[in-house]
């Protein structure tokens, strides 16, 4: 009689098992209108410094606090190249990007700038023309913030090449 | 041309030693007299196959044939006691069995019992072993399980076993192994004891090993490099083959199965209904002292992905010769031959069964050979010798941008030799040595040299305690790197306090060799590009387990298991920071410590059946305080059997917690999109088989259900899993 007790237990069982599973597991990510992205205006001032072989707005998710901090791994948009000697340019990250970003919150925002002839992620061959200030707070890098389906704009940088901004550790 | 003379002069003279080998113990062998035979059914009357029948006191053993007929040959005059057993049948022990001026017959009947205490296991200890008597613990997965199931894969029913993970086709027993795209593993697949793997990457090839072929599949969990070397630190799985049938057999099995529509219409990508169906045809017979078994396998699937397509042909065939009643020499071939399309990650989640449009029309094709000697000798009562080689070609290409390929020749001999002092008291030593050569032009042309010796000695006292304690030293030289070694001792305890009762308890240190993989790859695959790493070195592990077997008058069995794993310098794929390639590294100290929870009865004279087990893992990288990639949590996995008359009904369930943490470098880079996209496993499986009446020969018809809820899933990013399907199949032996 007890073994008739536990088929009945296990039968009972059986729907709250079944229920488990008549979830969908993983579903398809919604269409959404707007991508998360940022835009805004890099203004260049004074003369460029000669022999610079590629600019590019990137974007880091933390701070670059030590050499190590520059690499592949913290590195969360790279734009397409940025003409060299133009004084002015507007941006979009949606337009295009070799490294898309996603929405999130990013600590360094910059201009780098590089005089190697091949592309290369070493930090000591980049220097930062210009960073990102939010609220015209110049004493510390200005943080991005993309929410979910936004695009933040009025994300605009000046690269003063008279008076470059701090460089981070590991530059020349 | 010349590379590939020197191959075949060095896999000749292999084989030569081999040969000498058996001719020289041969014309050792002896013994003249009388025979015990017999024939074991189970209570209902029916004879029954494969049952292991062992004389106690010596080496000497056996299994029953398709009539359960048994035979030791000439056997002297005396006092025997003879030990039958088989999986899910309840243990006898036939003692004061006297021969002297007469030959002996039996008639044995085996009762069922669900309590695996009974079962045999071969590999735990390189030889014969109750699994109630080893120090670790150990799963075994029956041949009626693989054909309940219609598992054309062993990989398929690994997924069922307590403490197991698949990540794909890669394997992981307790968390020892994350998804390392191939390149390497932590569990040593055998083949009737021979060692298993590529020899350019070091991965397991489950899809070679033809499942209807199969006896019974046995895993060990644990570090088990005291025993198998290099790639065992994680453990085990040694694949049974079925015994060559004493007459003339012929088996036809057959399925045809099909996927249902995806749960969502964007991820139809399809217009037509997906297929999958295979065809097996096997013959085994025996000649006097001469006996094979031949099998060809055809499986064909459209596959529920785009690119997922595949079509393979397996071959079989196992011969072996006895030269005497204590000598006999097996020969092994296994192939695979296989086309298909490739599917590594989704384009996204919208489309989930579609590759991005880079990997579009990707093709690989795949030619594996292997083949193995086993030689036997039982040179007195006491001494048996064992001696094994093995040969294993890998010739494998795509067609995508890059054209990777590799060719591999992996050569191995081992000689074993087991004393048994007294029914006691065993000495099991060996030594095993491994040469591969490879040329691809992703890892170079790069050769591998490995050596390895080990000595291990069990006690058994009668208290009953059961103490075995041992070594094994491995040398592994990879290419240019510098060679290394390592030292793997292990001590075990087995306790047996009451009949009901067994603890046990094992603790050692196991190392594993990178693979020329690990060292030496440089491609691109979907947008993943691998660099080689010619300073990686091996890897180390420290192992511990306590565990207890509770067994209540044949009808509640359950199972406690706890273990700890700390390793070293683990290699795993990581992304290097400085350019964002893939590259295989020693990079962290691991800690892996969980518990395992066994429990299963039987109802209705063992007609109901049911059996769950859960295992709760503990897996951190020391280094960067997180969980370890792809081990899951927690793991439950359940299943009810109920047998009426001729029909079987049965339903299995697992569910896997969702994995911690993946390849976020994969996501974060955009090569896989929507790669986030994970969630825990819950799939239920329903089954159906009908057993027809004919009394001519042995038939049955099964229909499965799998994921019948259509629940959607990953195991690896980007890549989901099979979704519903049905199957029919039908077997029948002539």
């Amino acid at each position: 009689m007890k073994y008739y007790k536990k088929i009945k237990s296990i039968i009972l069982l059986l729907p709250v098992l079944f229920q488990l599973s008549c979830g969908e597991g993983i579903t398809p990510e919604p269409e959404t209108t707007q991508k998360p992205g940022f835009s805004g205006k890099i203004t260049f001032i004074g003369a460029w410094p000669d022999s610079i072989t590629r600019t590019h707005l990137v974007v880091f998710k933390n701070l670059l606090q030590s050499p190590g901090d520059f690499n592949i791994l913290n590195l969360k948009f790279v734009g397409p190249e940025i003409p060299y000697g133009i004084s002015e340019i507007n941006y979009n990250s949606l337009d295009t990007a070799f490294i898309q970003i996603t929405s999130g919150e990013y600590a360094y925002v910059c201009v780098a700038q590089s005089k190697t002839i091949d592309l290369s992620l070493n930090r000591i061959d980049w220097t930062v023309a210009g960073v990102y200030y939010a609220n015209g707070d110049t004493t510390k890098p200005g943080t991005l913030v993309i929410p979910e389906n936004t695009l933040v704009t009025n994300i605009d940088i000046i690269c003063d090449f008279n008076n470059p901004p701090p460089q981070p550790p590991g530059g020349r | 041309m010349e590379f590939l003379f020197k191959m075949f002069k060095l896999k000749i003279s292999v084989y030569v030693i081999t040969l000498l080998f058996s001719l020289v113990t041969f014309s050792l062998s002896f013994a003249q007299g009388y025979s015990i035979s017999g024939i074991v059914k189970d209570t209902l009357g029916v004879p029954i196959q494969n049952v292991n029948v062992v004389k106690k006191g010596t080496l000497l053993g056996t299994t029953t044939n398709q009539s359960g007929f048994f035979e030791f040959k000439n056997t002297k005059p005396g006092i025997y006691t003879l030990e039958f057993s088989l999986i899910g049948f309840q243990k006898l022990v036939y003692d004061s069995i006297k021969v002297q001026n007469n030959s002996v017959f039996l008639n044995v009947v085996l009762r069922e019992t669900l309590i695996k205490a009974e079962q045999i296991i071969i590999t735990a200890g390189r030889h014969e072993e109750k699994i109630s008597e080893l120090t670790m613990s150990a799963e075994v997965i029956s041949s009626d399980f693989l054909s309940k199931k219609n598992l054309f894969n062993v990989e398929n029913a690994l997924r069922y076993v307590p403490g197991v993970n698949m990540t794909e086709d890669q394997i992981s027993i307790r968390g020892s192994s994350g998804y390392s795209r191939g390149a390497g593993s932590r569990v040593l697949l055998l083949i009737d004891g021979i060692p298993f793997y590529t020899g350019d990457t070091g991965e397991t090839i489950w899809e070679i090993i033809p499942t209807s072929q199969l006896e019974r599949i046995e895993i060990i969990k644990g570090a088990a490099s005291s025993l198998y070397g290099s790639t065992a630190i994680g453990g085990v799985v040694n694949v049974i083959t079925k015994r060559i049938s004493d007459h003339s057999l012929t088996s036809v099995s057959s399925f045809l199965g099909m996927y249902d529509k995806p749960h969502f219409d964007e991820w139809d990508w399809s217009d037509r209904m997906r297929f999958f169906n295979g065809l097996t045809v096997s013959h085994s017979n025996r000649f006097n002292d001469f006996g094979f078994s031949a099998s060809l396998t055809r499986l064909e699937d459209d596959s529920y992905k785009q690119s997922g397509f595949s079509k393979k042909y397996i071959t079989f065939l196992k011969a072996d010769y006895d030269f005497s009643t204590t000598s006999s020499l097996s020969l092994f071939f296994n192939s695979l031959n296989k086309r298909g399309g490739s599917f590594l990650y989704w384009k996204d989640s919208k489309n989930a069964l579609v590759p991005p449009d880079a990997d579009q029309g990707q093709r690989t094709a795949t030619n594996r050979y292997m083949s193995g000697l086993i030689y036997k000798n039982l040179l007195d009562q006491k001494f048996l010798l064992n001696v094994k080689t093995s040969y294993y070609l890998n010739k494998w290409n795509d067609e995508s941008e890059a054209g990777n390929r590799a060719t591999s020749n992996l050569i191995r001999s081992e000689v074993q030799m087991d004393y048994s002092f007294n029914d006691k008291s065993l000495l099991i030593s060996g030594v095993e040595a491994m040469h591969a050569d490879v040329r691809s032009n992703i890892f170079g042309d790069r050769n591998a040299n490995g050596f390895g010796i080990y000595s291990h000695f069990e006690q058994k006292f009668s208290f009953p305690l059961i103490v075995n304690a041992g070594f094994r030293y491995d040398y592994n030289k990879l290419s240019s790197i510098k060679g290394s070694g390592a030292i793997s001792p292990k001590v075990g305890l087995n306790y047996k306090l009451n009949p009901q009762l067994t603890f046990r308890t094992s603790f050692g240190l196991g190392f594993r060799a990178p693979t020329l993989a690990e060292a030496f790859t440089s491609t691109s695959t979907s947008g993943i590009t691998v660099k080689p790493n010619p300073l990686i070195s091996p890897e180390k592990n420290l192992s511990f387990e306590i565990g207890a077997d509770w067994n209540f008058k044949e009808i509640i069995g359950a199972e406690i298991n706890f273990f700890s794993n700390e390793f070293y310098d683990l290699i795993e794929a990581g992304i290097d920071p400085a350019d964002g390639l893939v590259i295989f590294k020693n990079v962290t100290r691991a800690r892996i410590q969980g518990f395992e929870l066994s429990y299963n009865f039987s109802l209705l004279k063992s007609d109901l059946l049911f059996s769950a087990n859960y295992t709760y893992l503990y897996s951190r990288d020391i280094d960067l305080k997180r969980a370890l990639k792809y081990r899951p949590k927690h793991s439950i996995y359940s299943s009810i059997d109920w047998k009426l008359l001729n029909v079987d009904f049965g339903i299995d369930a697992r569910y896997w917690s969702r994995v911690e943490e993946i390849d976020e470098e994969l996501i974060d880079l955009g090569l896989v999109k929507d790669g986030k996209k994970r969630t825990e496993v819950i799939v239920f499986d329903l089954r159906v088989g009908y057993q027809l009446p004919f009394a001519d020969f042995n038939s049955k018809i099964l229909l499965n259900a799998d994921n019948i809820f259509n629940y959607n899933y990953v195991e690896l990013i980007g890549n989901l899993k099979p979704i519903r399907n049905f199957s029919l199949s039908i077997e029948f032996q002539f």
